[in-house]
């Protein structure tokens, strides 16, 4: 079943000059009941727009969102019932104590004070709230009002779940919870939209991604197709005891993308995956090496790299 | 019902940390009423003039008090937008499965519910510490008339607060409108005994539809017919309201 399906999505901002921007460029795309949808892209990209349409934070300027089957204009009540998101900005009542907040969101989402403390327990675990339920998020960290913020999501069983940069300000123990909380979720039949510029998080996290540029998909795809568009890359660090003269000549004759020799150590990056081994049995016929290390395109690299080629073709 | 109840409740949460503010929103009407009325009532010696009548000032001023306080109150409550939007808060909420109607009645509940403790300690006062000839009879529709009050103008500011993004921009305009409303309006004075520019100019505000519709529910003074086209005059402003509210909530994202 399809949960959540964007077609042909605008989004125009008026600009102070009269005239329009628009933030979001035709984007389509679709997740399936139970996935994890990644929206990547670099600052102003669009991503925190679309989030907004597809919450209802605002009407799209053209096309058809739609949630669980309900049209974001036409059902908005609907789709909202539906939902359940957490903003890029935060959002915490700072007056109120973290138990008092949890209570009012689930009075919200239509849960009574009883369900709340029920499924309060786990959730303030796993996001390692017990210290702090009855403080008021005025007096706590900036990553612990997030973590407030993001656990309110697991009180509540929302078909759809909205992560617009979820994990920001959180250390690196509290996101491993948030990833982790959210493949549970996801497992148990959720369907999940985040937006992350924690690339190697969408890499472990998503099932499918679009990556945005100027409000325009760029690419887009499960997370196998899109590093196989042409975009794969491997890297190679090999360090020797030491270099002849020659290996640098021997090694160009791959034709690799990037080859760098400092000291004792080359890295080499390359795009197939044959050259890759071929460049490291001729270190290993040396004699002389130390130690090797192949690592394949993250994310990052096919980000980087799919933006640069859309720069060169749009001739910038 | 159940999410505009959700939305009185977390307004109760809310305002029950802060007893100093719930000590303040209690006790303003009560000081209206015993400095204003203490001291004007003193001033102005044999009271005002009413249809020929004289009036004691205290009588007169008590409608003037509920409907500042009902002012008061929409003002503090339509306040709150702009600390629930610099929380981020406000964002949220657009989310939750409610309609933004029912956003706003339940901020309006909220308040009219507060004003209810308000009213109570108000009308108390007048009459036992002021001696004000209160109409008993009528209290149930002075309560509902206060209510009205606070649900026309909080939807009125509302509508402001969505429009305004900035804190300080609002606080400005917003003095400077109640000032000129109360002025402008039946609040303080008899309209008979001011110049007649002024006297059209107060019959085309709300503040004197709501307080002259106080006045004669609570002391009696003023037309049936008048209070009968000031209290639709009223109902009508509090409907056009909510609506431009609703619309201009639609818009605050
Ligand atoms: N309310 C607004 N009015 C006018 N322009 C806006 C508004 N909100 C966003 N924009 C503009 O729209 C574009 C997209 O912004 P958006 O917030 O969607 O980006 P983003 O991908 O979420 O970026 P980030 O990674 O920084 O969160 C930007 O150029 C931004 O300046
Ligand atoms: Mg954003």
């Amino acid at each position: 079943m399809t949960a959540i399906s964007v077609q042909k999505l605008v989004k125009e901002y008026p600009r102070p000059d009269g005239g329009v921007l628009r933030a979001v460029d035709d984007i389509s795309f679709t997740v399936e009941q139970g996935r994890i949808f990644g929206l990547l892209g670099p600052n102003g990209a669009g991503k925190s727009t679309t989030i907004k349409v597809l919450t209802t934070l605002l009407p799209p300027t053209s096309g058809t969102v739609l949630i669980n089957g309900f049209d974001v204009v036409t059902r908005s009540l609907q789709v909202r019932n539906n939902l359940c998101v957490v903003l890029q900005e935060n959002a915490v009542e700072v007056f109120l104590t973290v138990r008092h907040n949890f209570l009012t969101f689930g009075r919200f989402h239509g849960l009574s004070a009883a369900q709340v403390e029920k499924k309060m327990g786990r959730v303030v675990e796993l996001f390692g709230l017990q210290e702090v339920l009855n403080q008021k998020p005025i007096d706590l960290s900036g990553g612990l009002k997030r973590r407030v913020q993001v656990a309110k999501m697991f009180l509540v069983d929302k078909p759809v779940v909205i992560l617009d940069e979820a994990t920001t300000g959180m250390d690196t123990f509290n996101k491993r919870a948030t990833v982790n909380a959210i493949r549970e979720e996801a497992q148990t039949g959720r369907t999940i939209i985040l937006t992350t510029h924690m690339l190697e998080e969408a890499e472990e996290l998503c099932d499918s991604i679009a990556i945005i540029n100027h409000g325009r998909i760029v690419a887009g795809g499960t997370m196998d197709e899109v590093k196989k568009m042409g975009l794969q890359m491997f890297y190679l660090t090999l360090k020797f005891n030491e270099i002849g003269k020659e290996l640098q000549e021997l090694v160009q004759k791959f034709a690799p993308v990037k080859l760098d020799i400092v000291d004792n150590q080359v890295s080499v990056t390359v795009r197939e995956h044959h050259t890759a081994l071929n460049i490291l049995s001729l270190a290993e016929s040396t004699g002389a090496l130390k130690h090797f290390e192949i690592t394949t395109a993250s994310l990052e690299d096919v980000f980087v790299e799919l933006i640069d080629r859309k720069r060169a073709q749009e001739g910038r | 019902m159940r999410n505009v109840m959700a939305v009185v409740y977390r307004d109760a949460l809310i305002r029950l940390t802060s007893l100093t503010w719930l000590f303040f929103d209690m006790a303003v009407p009560l000081l209206y009423l015993l400095m204003f009325g203490v001291g004007f009532n003193k001033a102005v010696g044999m009271g005002v003039t009413m249809d020929g009548a004289a009036v004691a000032y205290n009588d007169f001023f008590l409608a003037g008090v509920l409907s500042m306080s009902c002012f008061g109150s929409a003002i503090n409550q339509s306040y709150g937008f702009f600390v629930d939007r610099d929380n981020g808060i406000f964002y949220e909420f657009l989310t939750y499965p409610m309609t933004r109607g029912e956003l706003l009645l339940g901020k309006m509940l909220f308040q009219c519910i507060m004003a209810l403790a308000q009213t109570a300690l108000t009308l108390t006062a007048a009459v036992w510490l002021l001696n004000v000839p209160l109409n008993i009879t009528l209290l149930p529709l002075t309560i509902l008339g206060v209510m009205a009050g606070i649900a026309g103008w909080f939807f009125a500011l509302s509508i402001v607060a969505f429009r305004i993004r900035r804190n300080d921009t609002f606080n400005t305009v917003i003095n400077v409108a109640y000032f000129v409303l109360m002025f402008v309006s039946s609040m303080f004075y008899p309209l008979d005994a001011v110049p007649l520019w002024l006297k059209y100019l107060s019959y085309a505000n709300p503040l004197t539809w709501h307080t002259d519709v106080l006045r004669y529910l609570t002391v009696g003074i003023g037309s049936g017919v008048v209070i009968l086209a000031e209290s639709a005059g009223f109902l009508l402003f509090l409907l056009v309201s909510f609506w431009f509210a609703q619309q201009a909530l639609k818009k605050a994202a």
